[in-house]
């Protein structure tokens, strides 16, 4: 087990080099220039130039380097045992302000939102959606675990037809249509809960429903399937024959077999979960990670790209690490 | 069992951590919805709306827009009193002794050479850097430092000597001095009649120079002041508006509370402000409706026209009240609150610094080698004759955008007196005065040499695919087809590949609108300059050039107005480089009976720190009314020196 995580965390570097270069490569072929606005007032020519060579928007290979330096915690570590970090306090000190705020692994600048860099983006967001992406997740087992046994334990019954049809509709309806429709029951025409922003529990409500269905339908399906397969195998012809109790057959005996898929589902989707979605977020007004996927390529906002994938794919790294190791753990067979 | 429940456990930790951990704040006195979140803070920066929204009231200026007055007259801020010499050219700022930055020091004169030696400088990359070279010496300094920045190699000089030379050379070039720490001298380059109304814009605010010093540095190897990021962000953030910044959590939700140290805090009627980042429009029409929201700043949701139809019903149940209200001279916000209560009331349709027009490409001749048509005046007035605005106002936009007869906003700049404009069809009342225009138009084809309109080449209609502008240009095609007989073709394009067109002059004719930047009328006659960089219609007209430049060249206030309303008459009436079509409106959502503060002035700048929440108990709890100012007694922060 040691070894797995070990070996799983040495290669993790390697794949985000890869996926590094591959993402900005493409980034970089965006047509456009991130720091003009077609609509809003024009800088000079000059003043353009001076924030391209700022930004080493004009050099690829300069980019690629700098970036790297300054994501991976090489500059920071050069700069902090050179004293510089030292000198930049001091002198904050002696004016009598705040030290500059620094970040090790630092994702850059946003170039689209000039006061932002991109790791107080992530540190604002991130939390909002992996709190949304939290409870989704929640949601969708306990209902899809659920409505998977109500399934398999009568196959084609009325209860697992009504399951399957509501499954069926949480993965083929996008989100923007049952998000709206969930807001105007809740929010609009009952005003049980509230139509949007975030703060109190009760605005989580909503989002994290919208964004559960589809797992939820996802999960009673794979659930279901695994239900049916173990519910005909011998062992739990043996326990039943042994004068099991019902309930005990059920979820101490079949589900543990039926689980095992549903588990293996659970790390990409968790971290797709967590990671936000721009279309929940815009309709429940959520301020998560989401939206900077997509705000990032509209503005052509590199670093902010860079930031983001790189985030999204370190996560789905490490959740699938999870789910290995807690497979593991649930099922010693597996080596 | 107990395995199989370890997700589930993981999972509810993450949600219970996070809902004790992040707590909601307690609701602000006063809640907006900004549109978007905010790019920039960095006052010398600012280039959107919604950041200089919220700049003017965290900073605050030499002067300010007294925003209740028609002229949006310069008042007193963090200068008491200003002096001008007679020839317009230096102007003496006195500042007040009580304005204090937001930890209780000084705010002095010094702090405005730093702050608009920032925005010159080419390292600060400002948008609006072009308001800066209007002082002396500003131009050649910004010049002389891009070049040398261009020149600069590391291996030859350090950059450390090089932001030395930078710094006497301002000194040395530019006409900003602070003559002590409470007076500023500042010298022009030529006169700008307006320059008071530049330097209530938030560009001209101060910052902070030794938190800033803390956050730019020169770099050695290119020799630029480079800045870093974080200085706007509370706590770090030192200003000296109204307001202090306490919370800003990016695209989540902005929190400004009172600033203790302000000069003129006892005139300000609410504690905090709350700025939740709504973006999808929708949600901030819902946000207004369950209360969250007192005041959409900009509603932009598709289906605004029809809420606005609400509101023409409601205007027409209680018409005689209406019209008794406006005779009385109140503002539209006024008539409102006079009314009885009623949500379709709610939106508010405030005419904008603004306008669409339609551009008449007037070269010789087409980048493609053809001749063009719309060289003629005559050609181009008579287009612009047969076109029936009302339609496009009406049934078109349907958002209660008044007519245009000029380019600039009637009423919007105090004093300026605004052309009739020319005729079109919507001043005809039947269809029989429409022929009759239309009969003028064509004579005046005719004479330009187009006797047969239908051989008239095609005349072709650029617009960018958004937005509606399809529509405007197809009634705009019906128009010309039928009054004049002459062919069409509507051309849309992607917005990237229409401004491009529009810049290159690769157009007969196309759709294009402008924003005001300042509270003079050549904001907008500038567009129509020969050498302007914004003439997308390449007119050139050495008589109207030489009516700005005459314009420049008076001292006297009011006959300078006169002789721009000439030259925005020479446009209007006689060569019709474009066609103005409507004034655009910005769209409000608020309850006027339960919010006061916000004016309806065309220039739609808005000082959040004049809102009173009616009722509440705190201020005076009595709604402003346009025209008469924004009460301002000049007792609060007097320090004695007063002339």
């Amino acid at each position: 087990m040691a070894g797995l995580i070990v070996r799983r965390l040495l290669q993790l570097p390697l794949i985000l080099l890869v996926i590094y270069t591959l993402t900005l490569t493409l980034a970089w072929a965006i047509p456009g220039n991130p720091l003009e606005n077609p609509e809003g007032r024009q800088p000079p020519q000059e003043v353009i130039d001076q924030m391209k060579a700022q930004y080493n928007l004009d050099n690829y290979w300069a980019f690629y380097t700098t970036y790297l330096d300054n994501a991976t915690g090489l500059k920071w570590m050069r700069e902090k045992f050179d004293g510089t970090h030292a000198i930049d306090d001091q002198m904050a000190r002696d004016q009598g302000l705040a030290p500059r705020v620094r970040y090790v692994f630092d994702l850059g600048p946003s170039l689209h939102y000039k006061d932002q860099r991109v790791n107080e983006i992530v540190a604002i967001s991130l939390p909002v959606s992996i709190t949304l992406g939290a409870l989704a997740m929640l949601i969708a087992l306990v209902v899809g675990l659920g409505a998977g046994v109500v399934g398999a334990v009568k196959p084609n019954s009325f209860a697992d037809i009504s399951t399957l049809v509501i499954a069926l509709i949480g993965i083929s309806l996008p989100s923007f249509v049952i998000g709206t429709v969930l807001l105007i029951v809740f929010g609009v025409w009952t005003k049980v809960l509230p139509v949007g922003g975030w703060g109190s529990l009760s605005s989580f409500v909503l989002p994290a429903v919208t964004l559960s269905l589809p797992f939820a339908a996802y999960i009673a399906r794979l659930t279901r399937m695994g239900m049916i397969e173990s519910l005909d195998a011998d062992y739990i012809r043996t326990a039943r024959a042994k004068g099991v109790s019902n309930m005990n057959v059920l979820f101490k005996h079949a589900l543990k077999n039926a689980f095992l898929p549903v588990l293996s589902f659970l790390g990409p989707a968790t971290a797709l979960a967590m990671t936000g979605s721009f279309v929940v977020e815009r309709v429940f007004n959520v301020p998560g990670i989401g939206q900077h996927f997509v705000n990032g390529v509209q503005n052509k906002d590199l670093f902010l790209i860079m930031g983001v994938v790189l985030i999204f794919a370190t996560m789905l790294i490490l959740f699938n690490l999870a789910v290995d190791v807690l497979y593991r753990w649930v099922d010693p067979r597996i080596e | 069992m107990f395995k199989l429940l370890v997700p589930v456990v993981l999972l509810a930790v993450v949600v219970i951590v996070s809902v004790v951990s992040d707590r909601p704040l307690p609701p602000a006195d006063f809640t907006i919805s900004n549109g978007t979140d905010v790019t920039t803070l960095d006052i010398q920066r600012a280039s959107w709306m919604q950041d200089l929204r919220i700049m003017r009231c965290l900073f605050e200026g030499l002067v300010r827009h007294d925003v209740f007055t028609v002229g949006y007259d310069p008042a007193p801020a963090v200068a008491q009193r200003w002096e001008i010499s007679p020839d317009g050219l230096v102007y003496t700022f006195h500042l007040r002794g009580d304005a204090r930055w937001s930890n209780g020091e000084a705010v002095t004169a010094e702090d405005f050479v730093f702050s608009w030696r920032r925005g010159l400088l080419p390292d600060t990359a400002a948008d609006y850097v072009a308001f800066f070279w209007m002082i002396k010496g500003g131009r050649e300094f910004y010049d002389w430092r891009v070049n040398e920045l261009a020149r600069f190699n590391p291996k030859e000089a350090s950059a450390d000597e090089l932001w030395e030379r930078t710094l006497a050379k301002f000194n040395a070039l530019v006409g900003v001095k602070a003559l002590d720490s409470r007076t500023l001298r500042v010298e022009l380059e030529a006169p700008v009649p307006y320059f008071l109304d530049i330097v209530a814009f938030p560009v001209f605010y101060p910052v902070y120079p030794p938190l800033l010093r803390q956050y730019e540095r020169v770099d050695p190897k290119s020799g630029r002041l480079k800045s870093e990021r974080g200085w706007t962000k509370p706590p770090r953030l030192i200003s000296n508006g109204p307001f202090e910044l306490t919370v800003w959590r990016f695209k989540r939700d902005m929190r400004m509370e009172r600033n203790p140290h302000y000069w003129d805090g006892a005139n300000v009627a609410i504690d905090s402000i709350a700025v939740p980042s709504i973006e999808d429009p929708n949600a901030q029409v819902l946000a207004f409706q369950t209360g969250a929201v007192d005041w959409v700043a900009n509603l932009t949701v598709n289906y605004r026209g029809d809420i606005w139809a609400d509101k023409v019903e409601f205007y027409a149940e209680h018409a005689a009240e209406y019209e008794a209200l406006k005779a009385r001279g109140l503002d539209i916000f006024e008539i409102d609150r006079h009314l009885p209560s009623d949500p379709r009331k709610n939106i508010h349709a405030v005419p904008s610094f603004a306008t669409y027009f339609w551009n008449f490409n007037c070269m010789k001749t087409l980048p493609d080698g053809r001749a063009n048509p719309f060289r003629d005046p005559r050609v181009r007035r008579a287009f612009a004759m047969t076109v029936d605005k009302r339609v496009i106002v009406d049934d078109i936009r349907r958002l209660g955008e008044p007519i245009a007869r000029g380019l600039i906003p009637p009423g919007s700049i105090g004093g300026y007196e605004s052309p009739a404009g020319l005729k079109c069809l919507s001043d005809a009342k039947d269809e029989r005065g429409k022929l009759a225009i239309a009969a003028e138009a064509r004579a005046l084809l005719a004479e330009a040499g187009y006797p047969d309109p239908a051989e008239f080449p095609p005349v072709e209609l650029l617009f960018n695919k958004d937005a509606g502008h399809d529509l405007v240009a197809q009634a705009l095609g019906k128009n010309w087809q039928r009054y004049l007989g002459v062919p069409v073709r509507l051309e849309q394009k992607e917005l990237k590949v229409y401004k491009d067109d529009l810049k290159k002059a690769n157009y007969m004719t196309s759709r294009a609108g402008w924003y005001g930047d300042y509270g003079d009328p050549t904001t907008f006659l500038d567009l129509l300059r020969s050498d302007d960089g914004n003439n997308d219609r390449k007119y050139d007209s050495p008589e109207y050039d030489a009516l700005l430049d005459a314009a420049q060249a008076e001292t006297d206030p009011a006959r300078r107005l006169a002789i721009l309303s000439r030259a925005e008459r020479k446009i209007m009436e006689e060569d019709l480089p474009m066609i103005p079509l409507f004034h655009y409106v910005t769209m409000y959502l608020f309850d006027a009976d339960k919010v006061s503060g916000l004016n309806p002035h065309p220039r739609t700048t808005q000082n959040l720190f004049l809102i009173d929440m009616l009722g509440d108990g705190k201020g005076p709890d009595v709604s402003r009314r346009m025209g008469e100012g924004a009460h301002r007694p000049a007792v609060a922060g007097d320090d004695g020196d007063t002339p």
